[in-house]
């Protein structure tokens, strides 16, 4: 492939927020410097000292008529939008080519205050609430909505999700793994933003004003969908072209949990990442749709980021919409995203509104060189435009579009990829961690009592996984090493207290110290700060074979030349709220567990440099999607064969070399017929099947992670003579994915090792 | 010496909010040091906490007021009532 034919390009736009109901009305607002800011109507300010927000008019059943929660029903109305925009039509024989890559900040808050209101005032919640809960949900919603049958993710990297969505999309394109995605972010309004923000004294009461005032954000809601396609796809069909997508970057703060770095050197890492890319240099950008949030640390860090790396550049225009948007979290990336496509295609930059004439004067003394565009739109020609997003756990992600195509770096990495260390601790029931796991880490109190169970678990297995093998994280490698997570419910401890606190006691109760841990990616977040990890940094949350996603996810971003070691992590908590919700669905009584599961994933470049010890090859990897109803699995089959069969094709091998399959049943009929069923098919009774959550328990992204770590222990110790072995894992609402994992002839050294099997699968 | 009942009532609510462990929290314990790390966000939380408790308004208080239990349970005495 030519690095032309890695062409991708935006074939359609969808966007509903407070400024319309449509690209084109929101655009029109936007441009017109038109506010959504107004009073808020769908919670209940009372006590609070600020009361506005940027909410969308339209009521959810005018979104769409599914009974599901308004995060979902958002993110579909702009994905109809962009979809119909875009002229794709989807086939049964084209319906595995598109998939679904959803940012999303909040998941279902707006359910989960439903839900629990109903439990403490009015005599107990619906059940059919409950899968409305999870982020992971949102996704497998739109995909079904649509009937595309293309891989799912819900990126949950709270106000950077809307960017990395876009990034991951377009990447997996240029891998060949897709020809298009419905790619985005979607959030609702909700009491749990609000009443946490509130907490932390980030509201403006004025309303948000980016780059002048800085008294805080205004909170929006809404959701950006565009369709990213690759360009041949899109020329093969007579496709309109809005733009080209060039390069991306994502990275860390690894400095604090809600603040940002007020050096900016991770918000730098990120945008110099992606213009470069991009084959750019600073000097080339025309525009960029800042992060923009109107919080005194944010503006301060930005403003001095974008100083730092443009003060060159002289036609530099850099606006925040988020003064007419509000900030609508995980939907704030892709609602930029679209803004940046239109102006590009418009040579008009929106402006950011809100300065009086006194404010103009500040302004020009803190913009320099850079025109921030203020109260009034710029009508100029623009090549090149950026669109930035910064979030809550230090994750930074910037994304560069272009007018015209242009050839751009191929850092495609095609090292072998290798497991070199494994970390963690799952079990049935609840694991037991006391201050001794911290310590042996020399991780102090005052930063473990901040972490809630989900970062715990997360915390102490990356760093063990970290240990393991060997890497000790520091100035020459900081920058090298990523982290992705994968989760089925995510923190949902803390989300359920917080919620249940704020019903209880008012929307002004709400509590500081728990809201930075209700965000998904909290726990990955922590972990980079303690560990010092500065590369790419993502949450998944697509149920429980989210935790071998996080395996093909981590394996994509090392193909894709952006980190050479990766810490592919599964995690899932277990407390009184879990069994509770899982006991209102009546699934899983007495069978679910709880824990975190991290491997290693390294090229074999970076492996031999160290002189790494290697437990197996991740030789092939692949997830699919068959859209069902989430909650269920039924008539989803065919993905899970889709799935092991691309993995095997990607790892070289063929059905008939799959010596042993790490499974997932968990004593759900339902699932464990669809498994057997297909392993019956696809492997004849000829591949041991080898099942972990008898011991584990359904610890779902753990106990999926444990399938690859359990399968790569027992190839590395040689055990059945296994060469080739295979995990997959599934998710509701039809989402698989497979691994395939080869031994690697004596590389392996047992006494090396500081994790054995055992302490892998510890008990209660 | 500050007032005992106050003094109990405040660790409670700092264990149960502020996550620190009980064992490890004594009334003389420097609050916002190395070993127990409060920041800024926790003190949003004990000005609350401090208000939920006993009616008693500490924001704005100075910051010595925040160093201990001690220290916050002697400025609840002072300004009960108010």
């Amino acid at each position: 492939m030519s690095n032309m034919d890695r062409r991708v390009v935006v074939t359609g736009l969808g966007l509903v927020c407070a400024l319309g109901e449509n690209t084109d009305e929101c655009w029109s607002a936007a441009v017109n410097g038109v506010s959504g800011i107004r009073e808020v109507k769908s919670v209940n300010t009372d006590g609070c000292y600020a009361n506005v927000g940027a909410e969308v008019a339209m009521e959810s059943s005018a979104l769409s008529g599914e009974d599901y929660d308004r995060s979902s029903l958002l993110c579909i109305k702009a994905a109809g939008e962009a979809l119909a925009d875009s002229g794709y039509a989807v086939t049964g024989e084209n319906s595995d080519r598109i998939g679904v890559i959803v940012g999303n900040c909040v998941g279902g808050a707006a359910s989960i205050d439903k839900y629990f209101t109903d439990e403490l005032k009015n005599g107990g919640g619906k059940s059919s609430d409950i899968l409305k809960m999870p982020a992971a949900a949102i996704a497998n919603n739109v995909a079904k909505h649509f009937g595309l049958n293309g891989m799912t993710a819900n990126i949950v990297n709270a106000c950077a999700a809307g960017t990395i969505s876009l990034s991951y999309a377009t990447d997996l394109i240029r891998a060949g793994k897709a020809d298009a995605f419905v790619a985005g972010g979607s959030d609702s309004f909700s009491s749990l933003a609000f009443a946490g923000f509130h907490a932390l004294h980030a509201l403006d009461e004025n309303g948000c004003s980016p780059f002048n005032r800085s008294g805080g954000i205004t909170l929006g809601e809404g959701a950006g969908v565009l369709i990213i396609e690759s360009y041949e796809h899109a020329k093969a069909r007579g496709a309109k072209i809005y733009c080209e997508v060039l390069g991306s970057g994502v990275s860390s703060d690894a400095h604090h949990i809600t603040a940002p770095d007020p050096e900016g050197k991770g918000q730098m890492l990120a945008i110099g990442r992606a213009v470069a890319n991009s084959g750019l240099s600073a000097s080339d950008i025309d525009y960029i749709n800042a992060h923009g949030t109107g919080t005194a640390k944010n503006d301060e860090a930005e403003f001095l980021s974008l100083h730092t790396l443009f003060d060159e550049n002289d036609h530099l225009s850099v606006s925040s919409t988020k003064s007419m948007t509000g900030h609508c979290l995980g939907a704030a990336g892709s609602i930029e995203a679209v803004l940046t496509v239109k102006a590009v295609c418009e040579n008009t930059v929106p402006p950011t509104i809100g300065y009086t004439e006194e404010n103009l004067e500040t302004l020009k003394e803190k913009a320099g060189a850079i025109d921030f565009v203020p109260n009034t739109k710029r009508e100029k020609t623009i090549n090149y435009a950026a669109s930035n997003s910064f979030a809550f756990g230090g994750n930074n992600a910037s994304i560069v579009f272009a007018k015209e195509p242009r050839e751009i770096p191929d850092r495609t990495n095609k090292d072998r990829i290798f497991i070199t260390g494994i970390g963690g601790f799952v079990s049935k029931g609840h694991v037991d961690i006391s201050s001794d796991d911290y310590k042996a880490y020399g991780i102090k109190m005052a930063f473990y009592r901040k972490l809630d169970r989900f970062s715990q678990l997360q915390l102490l297995s990356g760093m063990q996984a970290l240990a393991d093998a060997k890497i000790t994280v520091g100035e020459d490698n900081e920058k090298d090493i990523g982290i992705v997570v994968g989760t089925a419910d995510g923190p949902m401890t803390e989300i359920v207290g917080f919620q249940k606190n704020v019903i209880e006691n008012g929307t002004a109760s709400g509590s500081a110290f728990s809201f930075p841990n209700t965000v998904y990616n909290a726990a990955g977040g922590y972990f980079s700060i303690f560990a010092g990890i500065k590369g790419y940094n993502v949450t998944n949350a697509n149920s429980i074979q989210a935790g071998l996603q996080s395996l093909c996810y981590a394996a994509d971003v090392i193909r894709n030349g952006d980190e050479n070691i990766m810490v592919a992590s599964g995690t899932d908590e277990n407390t009184d709220v879990t069994e509770f919700l899982y006991g209102k669905l009546g699934l899983l009584e007495g069978k679910l567990g709880e824990g975190s599961v991290s491997l290693i994933l390294e090229n074999e470049n970076s492996a031999n440099a160290r002189g790494a010890k290697i437990y197996a090859e991740l030789a092939g990897w692949a997830t699919a999607h068959k859209s069902v109803e989430f909650g269920t699995v039924k008539g989803s089959e065919s993905a899970l064969k889709t799935a092991i069969e691309d993995a095997c094709k990607a790892a070289g091998v063929t059905l008939a070399d799959i010596d042993g399959v790490f499974g997932f049943a968990n004593g759900i009929p339902e699932v464990d017929e669809l498994e057997s069923k297909v392993y019956g098919e696809l492997f004849n009774g000829k591949a041991d099947i080898v099942q972990v959550r008898d011991d584990l328990g359904e610890a779902r992204a753990a106990a999926a992670a444990g399938q690859a770590a359990a399968g790569a222990r027992y190839i590395s110790k040689g055990w059945r003579n296994m060469e080739c072995v295979l995990a997959a894992g599934f998710g509701v609402g039809g989402s698989y994915s497979a691994v395939v994992l080869k031994r690697v002839p004596g590389a392996f050294a047992e006494d090396d090792r500081t994790t054995s099997l055992l302490d892998l699968l510890k008990g209660e | 010496m500050a007032n005992q009942e106050i003094c109990e009532k405040i660790k409670g609510m700092l264990v149960e909010n502020l996550r620190i462990p009980a064992d490890e929290l004594e009334y003389d314990s420097e609050l916002f040091g190395d070993d127990i790390g409060l920041d800024s966000i926790d003190s949003i939380e004990i000005i609350a906490g401090i208000d939920g408790l006993f009616g008693v308004q500490m924001t704005g208080a100075a910051r010595e007021n925040f160093k201990s239990i001690e220290t916050l349970a002697k400025f609840v005495e002072e300004h009960q009532g108010e």
